[in-house]
C-alpha cells in the first residue's frame, strides 16, 4: 500500500505545516516575492516586516506577537487563487494583506469573499476591485483617479499636447489608459496613437518606429518597470527624442539603472520629501533597517498592516467583526492615521488619497517641481 | 512488496483502496487543512481527467499531442463565457464545452494527422500557441490577460456548491465518467481499430481500417475530454487567466502520462496522485527551506529555488525515456490481469510501441 | 496625401525593413542550428533554444561577476555553449540513439525544461541587461542616417556577423571534411559509418557548430533588445524552429533565407498589423507550411505521408 503511504506522508507534510500555530497573531502578506516582479514585492516585504517589528516592540495586540506569513503569489492570478484558498481556510487568518497586483487581487475576490475573510490591498489600484466584494478594502487610490490626474499633470504642468499611449493588456493598464484618454479629451490633448504590448514582449521596436512618425511630444507608458525601462531605452536606440511618463507602476528602482530613463516622471501613492511629519520616524527606521528609502509599496503595506492590528485590536480575532469594523472607518475623523496619510472608505471600500509626481534627475527619484493638489 | 508487483497481484484490490481512500477524502480528520487538502485531491482529479485524455492520442495512436492545453483551454473558455454572459447552468454548459472541444479537434486532426511523428506533435504546439495568443488578445471575448473573475459556482438542484468536498464529489463523478468512457472505448470496435493503427499502420490499412478517420476520432474524443476538464475547472476556480494555460501545462499533462505509462488507463492516474500533490508539497517545502536559507545567512540560495519543482519535471520527462520508457505502471500487465482473456505479451507492445526510426529519402545538408 | 506624408510612409516602411533584418538574421543564426541537428540525427532540438538563451547569460555573468571584457565574455561564452551542446546529445540524445523517435522528441522538451530552470534558479526570473558601460560604447552610435530613418552600429554589427557566420558555415560544409562527412552522415548514416566516417564524432562537431551559432545570437539578441531572461530561448527558439520549417527543415541555405523571411514578415506584421499577434505570425506561417508545403521554400519533401 505504498500510495496510502504517499498520500499519509503528503497529508503529514501539510498538516504539519499549517498546525503550529502558536499564540501569535498570524496576518499573512500575499504579493509576489519572486517572479519578474519581486522588487516590488521587496517593499511590500520590507514594510511589513518593519509594522510588526515595531507593533511587538511595543508589546503586541494585546499581549499577543504578530506574525507576518509572507505568502508568495508571483503576481501570477493562478498562485494568487491557491494562496487565497490557502487563506481562506486557516481558522487563525481574520485578515489578509494583499494582494499587490490587481489581477492577483480580482482572482482571490471571490475567495475571501466565500470564506467572508476581509483583505486589504496596498496596492491593487484597479476600479472594478472593491465594488466586487464587500470584503475586499484597499489603502491605495483607483487608477480611474490616477489615469485623470496624470491627464490633468502633462497638460498643466508640463504643456505637452501630443501623447502617445503604449499599454499592457491587463486589468491595470487598461483602466490606466481609459481614464487618462477620458480626461485628456476633455482637455483637448490630442492622442495620436495607442499601442498594446503582452507581458512577455521583448521588442518594442516596430510599434516604436511607428509613434516616431507620429511625431508625439511624450509617451505614456501605463505598465509596469520591467517593460518600461525597455521601452525607453528602444526608443532611445531609434534615436526617439520625446518625453516618457507613467503611472506607479513604472515607480521601481530598475528604471534608475537605466540612462535613457532621465526625466521619465511617474505617479507614486507616497513621497519621502513630500510626506507628513507622522512619516518622518517610518522613514529614518526604514532606512536604518534596510539601508534605503522606502518607496510606496512599503509605506502603504506599512499602514495597511497597521490597519489590520488596529481592527484586531479593537474587535479580536473575528472576521466579520473586522470587516465590519474597516467598513466603519468611513469618514476623515474616524479614519486611519498612518504614514501615507489618513485612511478611510467609502462605501465599496476605496479610499481617497493623495498622488505626487516624481521624475529621474541624475539617476534618483526626485519630487518634480511642480505638485498638484 | 512494491507497488507494481501489489497492482499485478490485486489490481481490483489496489483500485478499490485508492477508490475508498478517494470517497472519504474529505471527511479524514485533518482539521485546519481539511480544505487545503481536498482542493489539492480535486486537481489531482482533474489532472487525471486531463492525462487520460492526452493519453488517447500518443497512448492509442502513438502520436504525440504538445498542444493539449489549447483544449483545456477551449474548454474552460467556453464554460466561463457561457456562464457570465448566457447563465447557462453547469449540467448545459459540460456537453457543450466537450463537443466545443471536439470540434476544434476535428478542425486540427483533420488536415495534420496524417503528418508524422515530429511535425504532428510541432503542429499541434503552434495551435496551442495560437490559442493562447487569440485568449489574450481577442479582449472584447475573452477580457485578455485581465482574465475572467466571477464565474458562477456549478449548482445541483438549485444549491450553488461552495465548499470544497462539494466540488470534491462533483470532480470525482466526471472521472469516474471519463475513466468509464475511456474503457469503453479501449474496448470497442473503435478502441481495437486504435490499438491496430499503433501496432502497424500498414497492416491495419490493409485490413480495410480508415486510419485518418480513426485517428480524427482518437484527437476528437481527447480534446473533449481535456475540454470537459477545462470547463469544470473554470466553474470550480470561478476566474480564468490566460496564464492558466500556456505551453507548461501541456508539459506538466505529459510528464504525468509518461510517467506513469502512455497507454495505461491505470498509470496515467497513478503518475498524477504522485506528481500532483508532490508539486504541492515541493511547492510548500522548497518555500519553507528558502525561507530558512534566507534567515541563515545562506545568501547564495536563491529564492528562485522554488521554481526547482519545474527543473524535476524535466528531469523525469529525460530519465524515464532513458530507463524505463513504458513509464513506472506500465500498461500490459495490469491490463492482462484485468483481462486475462487479452494475449498480448509486454516485450511485443514495447518493441512497436511508436514507428521506429526509419531512414526515408532525406535533403543532403548543404 | 501630401508629401510630407508620403515621406513618412516610406521612411517608417525603411525604418521596419531595416528592424526586420536585423531579427532575421538572428533568427537565421538559430535557425541553422535547428536544421543541422535534424539533417544528421532527425530530432527536434527541443533544447536548442535553451543553448542560445545560455549563450546570453554566461557572458552577462562574465561581465557582470569577472568583469570580463565584452568580446573576451563573448567568446568564452560561445565556447561554452559548444561544449554543453556537445553534452546535451552525448547524456541526452545518444543513448537513444535507436530507440523510438518519441523517445528522443520527449527527452528533447525534458531537456529544455530542465536548462531553463537551472537558469531561472541561477539567475532569477527578472529580465537582466547587460551594464551599458561594459558594452563597445560605438554599439549605440549611429551608423546611417536618412531622414527619420537610422542604422546602428550595432545593427550592423549584427548583420555583419551574420552573414560572415553564414559564409564560414557555408564553406565549411561544402569545403571541408568533416563538412563532407556531415553531408554525408545526413544521407545515410550507416553507409557514411561503412565508409569510414566517425558518426559519432561527426554528430558531436555538428552540436558544437549549431549551439556556437545559437549562443552568438543569444548575445546579439541581448545587446540588442537589451534584455535577457531564462524563458527567452522558448520563443525564440520556436520561431528559429518556423523559420527552419519555412526553409525546408535539413537545408542551410533554407534556415538561412526562412530565418529572415520570418524576421521581416514579423517585424512588418507588428508595425502594420497588430503588434499582439506577432508571435503568432511565426506559428501560423510554421502550421501552414507543414501542411501544405511541407518541403518548405528550399527542401525537398520529405514528411512520409500514410
Amino acid at each position: 500500500m505504498r500510495k496510502s503511504l504517499i498520500w499519509t506522508a503528503a497529508l503529514v507534510c501539510l498538516v504539519g505545516s499549517a498546525a503550529w500555530a502558536g499564540d501569535t497573531i498570524k496576518i499573512p502578506v500575499a504579493s509576489p516575492f519572486t517572479g519578474p516582479l519581486a522588487s516590488f514585492g521587496e517593499g511590500v516585504k520590507n514594510g511589513a516586516l518593519l509594522k510588526a517589528e515595531e507593533i511587538n516592540a511595543a508589546g503586541g495586540i494585546n499581549g499577543k506577537k504578530v506574525e507576518i506569513l509572507l505568502e508568495d503569489e508571483l503576481c501570477d492570478p493562478k498562485e494568487a487563487a491557491n494562496v487565497a484558498t490557502k487563506l481562506a481556510g486557516d481558522k487563525d487568518v481574520v485578515v489578509v494583506v494583499g494582494h499587490l497586483c490587481s489581477s492577483a487581487s480580482l482572482a482571490a475576490a471571490p475567495i475571501y469573499k466565500d470564506a467572508k475573510l476581509p483583505a486589504i490591498s496596498p496596492a491593487s489600484t484597479n476600479p472594478n476591485l472593491c465594488k466586487s466584494s464587500p470584503y475586499y478594502f484597499r489603502n491605495v487610490y483607483k487608477d480611474d483617479f490616477q489615469g485623470a490626474f496624470l491627464a490633468r499633470y502633462v497638460d498643466e504642468a508640463l504643456g505637452w499636447k501630443k501623447i502617445a499611449i503604449f499599454y499592457e493588456t491587463n486589468d491595470y493598464s487598461i483602466g490606466l489608459k481609459n481614464a487618462f484618454v477620458a480626461e485628456a479629451k476633455k482637455r483637448g490633448l490630442r492622442i495620436l496613437g495607442e499601442e498594446a504590448y503582452t507581458s512577455d514582449t521583448t521588442d518594442f521596436t516596430p510599434q516604436l518606429s511607428k509613434f516616431k512618425m507620429m511625431k508625439p511630444d511624450a509617451i505614456f507608458i501605463p505598465g509596469y518597470a520591467p517593460q518600461g525601462t525597455l521601452i525607453v531605452s528602444q526608443a532611445a536606440k531609434l534615436g526617439m527624442k520625446v518625453g516618457f511618463f507613467g503611472a506607479d507602476g513604472l515607480d521601481d528602482d530598475v528604471m534608475l539603472k537605466n540612462k535613457d530613463a532621465e526625466g521619465l516622471f511617474v505617479t507614486t501613492p507616497f513621497l519621502p520629501d513630500a510626506a507628513g511629519p507622522e512619516a518622518q520616524g517610518f522613514i529614518k527606521a526604514y532606512k536604518a533597517k534596510y539601508g534605503v528609502e522606502p518607496n510606496w509599496f512599503a509605506a502603504n503595506t506599512y499602514d495597511a498592516v497597521g490597519l489590520a492590528a488596529e481592527a484586531i485590536a479593537k474587535v479580536g480575532l473575528d472576521r466579520q467583526k473586522v470587516r465590519d469594523y474597516l467598513a466603519s472607518l468611513n469618514s476623515p475623523d474616524k479614519a486611519y492615521k498612518g504614514v501615507t496619510g489618513a485612511t478611510y472608505f467609502d462605501e465599496n471600500g476605496d479610499c481617497l488619497k493623495a498622488a505626487f509626481i516624481k521624475e529621474i534627475r541624475g539617476g534618483k527619484w526626485v519630487s518634480a517641481k511642480k505638485q498638484l493638489q | 512488496m512494491g507497488i507494481r508487483e501489489f497492482l499485478e497481484e490485486h489490481p481490483r484490490a489496489a483500485v478499490g483502496a485508492v477508490a475508498a481512500i478517494a470517497l472519504i477524502l474529505p471527511w479524514l480528520p485533518l482539521g485546519e487543512a481539511s480544505g487545503y487538502v481536498t482542493r489539492v485531491a480535486t486537481l489531482t482529479m482533474v489532472y487525471m481527467a486531463l492525462a487520460l485524455g492526452l493519453n488517447i492520442v500518443p497512448g492509442f495512436t502513438g502520436l504525440l499531442d504538445l498542444g493539449y492545453v489549447g483544449f483545456y483551454g477551449i474548454g474552460a473558455y467556453t464554460a466561463g463565457l457561457l456562464t457570465i454572459h448566457y447563465g447557462l447552468s453547469y449540467w448545459v454548459i459540460l456537453p457543450l464545452a466537450a463537443m466545443n472541444g471536439a470540434l476544434w479537434g476535428i478542425l486540427l486532426g483533420a488536415p495534420t494527422l496524417r503528418l508524422t511523428g515530429d511535425y504532428f506533435a510541432i503542429v499541434t504546439f503552434g495551435f496551442a500557441e495560437l490559442v493562447g495568443l487569440v485568449i489574450r488578445n481577442e479582449l472584447w471575448l475573452t477580457r485578455g490577460p485581465m482574465g475572467i473573475p466571477g464565474i458562477a459556482a456549478p449548482s445541483i438542484f438549485g444549491h450553488v456548491l461552495s465548499k470544497e468536498w462539494e466540488f470534491f464529489y462533483l470532480m470525482l463523478a466526471i472521472l469516474v465518467f471519463v475513466v468509464i468512457l475511456v474503457r469503453r472505448v479501449e474496448n470497442s470496435r473503435l478502441g481495437r481499430a486504435w490499438f491496430a493503427i499503433r501496432e502497424d499502420e500498414i497492416a491495419a490499412e490493409a485490413c480495410g481500417i480508415n486510419i485518418i478517420r480513426y485517428k480524427i476520432l482518437a484527437f476528437a474524443v481527447s480534446a473533449s475530454i481535456g475540454a470537459l476538464a477545462g470547463s469544470f475547472y473554470a466553474r470550480w476556480f470561478r476566474f480564468i487567466h490566460p496564464d492558466m494555460f500556456k505551453f507548461w501545462e501541456s508539459i506538466l499533462v505529459l510528464c504525468l502520462v509518461v510517467l506513469g505509462g502512455m497507454g495505461s488507463v491505470v498509470g496515467v492516474m497513478l503518475g498524477a496522485l504522485v506528481m500532483i500533490p508532490m508539486t504541492e508539497i515541493l511547492r510548500v517545502g522548497l518555500g519553507a527551506f528558502v525561507d530558512w536559507a534566507g534567515s541563515a545567512g545562506f545568501t547564495w540560495i536563491s529564492p528562485d529555488l522554488v521554481n526547482a519543482r519545474y527543473l524535476i519535471f524535466g528531469l523525469i520527462l529525460v530519465l524515464m525515456m532513458r530507463f524505463r520508457p513504458e513509464g513506472l505502471f506500465p500498461a500490459v500487465r495490469v491490463r492482462g490481469e484485468m483481462h486475462p482473456g487479452s494475449e498480448r505479451e509486454r516485450d511485443d507492445e514495447d518493441e512497436s510501441f511508436y514507428e521506429a526510426r526509419t531512414d526515408h529519402e532525406k535533403e543532403p545538408l548543404g | 496625401m501630401d508629401l510630407q506624408n508620403l515621406f513618412d510612409m516610406s521612411s517608417l516602411f525603411l525604418q521596419q525593413l531595416v528592424n526586420g533584418l536585423t531579427v532575421g538574421g538572428v533568427y537565421a543564426l538559430i535557425a541553422v542550428g535547428y536544421t543541422m541537428v535534424y539533417g544528421v540525427i532527425e530530432l527536434i532540438n527541443f533544447a536548442h533554444g535553451e543553448i542560445y538563451m545560455f549563450g546570453a547569460f554566461i557572458t552577462f555573468h562574465l561581465i557582470t561577476v569577472y568583469k570580463v571584457p565584452f568580446f573576451v565574455a563573448a567568446l568564452v561564452a560561445v565556447a561554452t555553449c559548444a561544449v554543453i551542446g556537445i553534452l546535451l546529445d552525448i547524456v541526452a540524445y545518444r543513448p537513444l540513439r535507436n530507440a523510438p523517435r518519441l523517445a528522443a522528441l520527449i527527452t528533447a522538451i525534458g531537456m529544455s525544461i530542465f536548462f531553463q530552470n537551472v537558469a531561472l534558479i541561477k539567475w532569477g526570473a527578472q529580465i537582466k541587461s547587460y551594464p551599458l558601460e561594459a558594452l563597445p560604447p560605438f554599439f549605440s552610435d549611429v551608423a546611417v542616417r536618412i531622414g527619420d530613418v537610422q542604422v546602428t552600429w550595432l545593427q550592423v554589427f549584427i548583420l555583419a556577423t551574420t552573414l560572415l557566420l553564414m559564409f564560414a558555415l557555408h564553406t565549411i560544409i561544402h569545403r571541408t571534411k568533416v563538412g563532407a562527412a556531415m553531408r554525408a552522415i545526413a544521407q545515410d548514416k550507416r553507409a557514411a559509418a561503412l565508409m569510414g566516417i566517425n558518426v559519432n564524432r561527426v554528430i558531436s562537431f555538428t552540436f558544437a557548430l549549431g549551439s556556437s551559432l545559437g549562443a552568438v545570437a543569444g548575445i546579439l539578441v541581448g545587446v540588442f533588445y537589451n534584455a535577457i531572461w531564462p524563458t527567452m530561448g522558448y520563443i525564440a527558439g520556436i520561431k528559429a524552429f518556423a523559420a527552419a520549417v519555412l526553409g525546408g527543415i535539413g537545408s542551410v541555405p533554407g534556415a538561412m533565407l526562412g530565418g529572415v523571411v520570418l524576421g521581416v514578415a514579423e517585424v512588418f506584421g507588428a508595425g502594420y498589423l497588430s503588434s499582439q499577434y506577432r508571435d503568432g505570425i511565426a506559428y501560423a506561417v510554421m502550421i501552414l507550411v507543414i501542411v501544405f508545403k511541407p518541403s518548405g521554400l528550399l527542401g525537398k519533401a520529405m514528411i512520409q505521408k500514410v
